[in-house]
């Protein structure tokens, strides 16, 4: 892979919460243009992984290279000027909710540009056309179902045509026609805009059906980041269970497992 | 428990003054920020908006005149009842206008004007942060790169230093109108008498004295009801949490400030 | 990005070449509007676009808008891919009058 297309270049990176190890030697890469699926049981990393990738933590060691730029090294005012490429859409949306739909959508616009006002409204406009939001732009937050919310995030976070969407469990939550609608705007948004998409998700249809390349968390630990077909195939026990939504079937050490109901009574 | 409890308790306290100076250390860094800002932000190109100030002064400022003016009107009236019930003793009621004229300004003004406002805008400055940073809005704000402290505390910050001292020189007005008109009736002092006799006893310093004070009130409700708001991490109970405490650490804070500050001052 | 203004009686042509971005497309807007300000019927050539965000396509808009009001004819000309994709993703395609070429309209103008 040529490493001057590399939209997103992990690697090594450690964190921790506290003094608890979350991730651990994490290093993958997604070229520009690619969407890359985050999938992982629950508790395996994939919110802390997208956290770090949006520069909300510094991790204990590692880089993470966005856009050709190590963002752990970055200055505030570089990283201001990177986060120009960057859009998020937030698990709940994270609209402000003191604000309507469209002040949400046309404020990354005010914050970053010095366009004209009726260039920002149309703009902003142009956004819930895309995500089936026309005529929303009045209402408050607060007025809007899950799914609606989920969507108006997501122009949001397209509004300054970014070069890096990320997008955190799009379907989490919604009925099935929603969610495959979403998914369908993904495909669209890559494909007009070139756009590099990561998306968390638990989603396996979802998945399968958006990503170019899945990475597969667990523990804290890649299993694997390869392409669709290569995890579909893979023969790895962990990755089958998730594929197959076997529940996870350990082996029981009798011993251990009553120390640990009964630890600190005897 | 094995430990002793003498032992047990000394690390408790050891480790609650810990957290004490983690937090004014927090709270200090918070408050350079809001003034970093405040101050650079223009050439930074990312200023604080003067429209987001106006709001933010009509929020804590103006929607508190009327809540201050009574409590204000009700606490000068007290003054003068308690004065002059107490100076009637010595045969000196006459002099209650100082009395009241004094510790109207440079004591009961600046106080009752922070504490209530802590009271009314501190809670409502956590709440607001809190349940945005349990919604995420804090990180979107973040990825869009906005800084939070920037967008919220900055212009909630210059509200405050800009509407409190004008909220206390009302509430001193309005308490001092109190006073007179309790004393017109006891003591038939007409009531441009008695605000003659406080302007001949009022010294400039006096009116400062309160003014500097509801500038440092006005930095510690913002900096508590924010803080607060940043630190919540679970939930709506951890919202509901950091309201009592801003309210109640504001409120503590105040006084403690209050008498720290009479006391540099006034010896 | 570049702006050429030609005259092509009856048509003015605003020709936009290079990255027609944040930076860029106010400069285009400006272009498009002063042009509708002396009631000339616009053509918006925009072969030579490399990139168009959704900027660009906004001041497109408004430029369409604006000469709806007047009554005036607004139409693109040679949409080059990459912008083609932006207007594609908010269905502008089906909305803007567009022309293959330059050449094309002139043809059917006579
Ligand atoms: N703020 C935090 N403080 C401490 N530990 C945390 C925090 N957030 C997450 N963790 C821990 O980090 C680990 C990974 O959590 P994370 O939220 O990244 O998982 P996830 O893969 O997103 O799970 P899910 O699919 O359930 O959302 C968990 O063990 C969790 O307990
Ligand atoms: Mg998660």
């Amino acid at each position: 892979m040529n490493s001057t297309d590399l939209a997103i270049d992990v690697s090594h990176l450690v964190t921790h919460y506290g003094s608890r190890k979350i991730l651990d030697d994490i290093s993958f890469q997604a070229r520009q243009g690619e969407i890359m699926v985050i999938m992982g049981g629950s508790g395996s990393g994939k919110s802390t992984l997208l956290r770090h990738l949006l520069g909300l933590h510094q991790p204990t060691s590692g880089s993470i290279r966005l856009l050709g730029k190590d963002i752990t090294q970055l200055s505030a005012d570089e990283m201001y000027d990177l986060r120009k490429n960057m859009g998020v859409a937030f698990q709940g949306g994270a609209l402000f909710n003191s604000m309507t739909v469209g002040e949400n959508v046309e404020l990354p616009l005010r914050e970053h540009t010095r366009l004209d006002e009726n260039t920002m409204r149309i703009m902003s406009r142009m956004k819930l056309e895309v995500v089936n939001l026309a005529g929303f732009e009045n209402l408050m937050p607060s007025e809007l179902s899950g799914g609606m919310i989920k969507r108006a995030a997501l122009a949001r976070a397209i509004v300054m045509d970014p070069r890096l969407l990320f997008f955190d469990e799009p379907s989490a939550g919604l009925d099935p026609v929603v969610s495959a609608e979403l998914d369908e705007l993904i495909l669209i948004l890559r494909d007009a805009m070139n756009m590099t998409i990561v998306v968390v998700t638990h989603e396996l249809e979802s998945a399968f059906k958006i990503a170019d390349r899945i990475t597969v968390l667990d523990q804290g630990r890649i299993l694997m980041s390869d392409t669709v077909a290569a995890v579909r195939a893979s023969t790895n026990e962990r990755i089958q269970s998730l594929l197959n939504r076997t529940p996870r079937n350990e082996a029981i050490n009798p011993d251990e497992y009553m120390e640990r109901l009964t630890r600190e009574i005897f | 428990m094995t430990l002793n409890p003498l032992l047990s308790f000394v690390s408790q306290v050891g480790q609650r003054s810990l957290q004490s100076v983690r937090e004014v250390g927090y709270h200090a860094a918070l408050l350079a920020e809001a003034f970093y800002w405040l101050l650079f932000g223009h050439w930074r190109r990312q200023p604080v908006r003067l429209g987001a100030v106006f709001k933010e002064a009509v929020g804590v400022g103006v929607n508190a005149i009327p809540i201050v003016a009574l409590a204000s009107f009700a606490t000068g009236m007290m003054l003068a009842i308690q004065g002059i019930y107490t100076l009637r003793t010595f045969g000196a009621e006459g002099q209650v206008v100082l009395g009241i004229a004094l510790s109207v300004t440079r004591e009961f003004a600046p106080l009752i004007t922070g504490i209530f406002v802590a009271g009314r805008s501190g809670s409502a400055i956590a709440a607001r942060i809190g349940t945005m940073q349990i919604s995420q809005e804090i990180d979107a704000l973040r990825v869009i790169g906005i800084n939070p402290v920037r967008y919220l505390v900055a212009p909630l910050l210059a509200a405050m230093l800009l509407t409190l001292p004008a909220l206390t020189i009302l509430s001193s007005l309005v308490a001092l109108f109190g006073g007179a008109l309790y004393c017109a009736g006891e003591l038939s002092l007409p009531i441009d008498i008695f605000f003659a006799r406080t302007f001949e006893v009022l010294v400039a310093d006096d009116v400062i004295h309160g003014v500097l004070k509801s500038f440092i009130f006005a930095v510690i409700v913002t900096l508590i009801g924010a803080g607060n708001g940043f630190n919540v991490s679970a939930g709506a109970e951890g919202v509901g949490q950091a309201t009592t405490r801003a309210v109640v650490l504001g409120c503590i804070g105040i006084i403690l400030a209050d008498m720290v500050f009479t006391f540099l001052t006034s010896r | 990005m570049d702006i050429q203004i030609e005259d092509r009686p009856p048509y003015k042509v605003v020709r936009l070449s290079g990255d027609v971005d944040l930076h860029s497309s106010p400069r285009a807007r400006e272009a498009i509007l002063d042009c509708l300000k002396q009631k000339a019927p616009l053509l918006v050539d925009l072969s030579a676009v490399s990139y168009m965000d959704s900027s660009g396509v906004s001041s497109l808009v408004e430029g369409y808008q604006t000469a709806k009001k007047q009554g005036l004819e607004f139409a693109l000309v040679a949409v080059a891919q990459s912008a083609m994709n932006v207007l594609k993703l908010a269905r502008l395609d089906k909305v803007f009058p567009i022309h293959a070429s330059l050449d094309e309209r002139m043809a059917q103008q006579r």
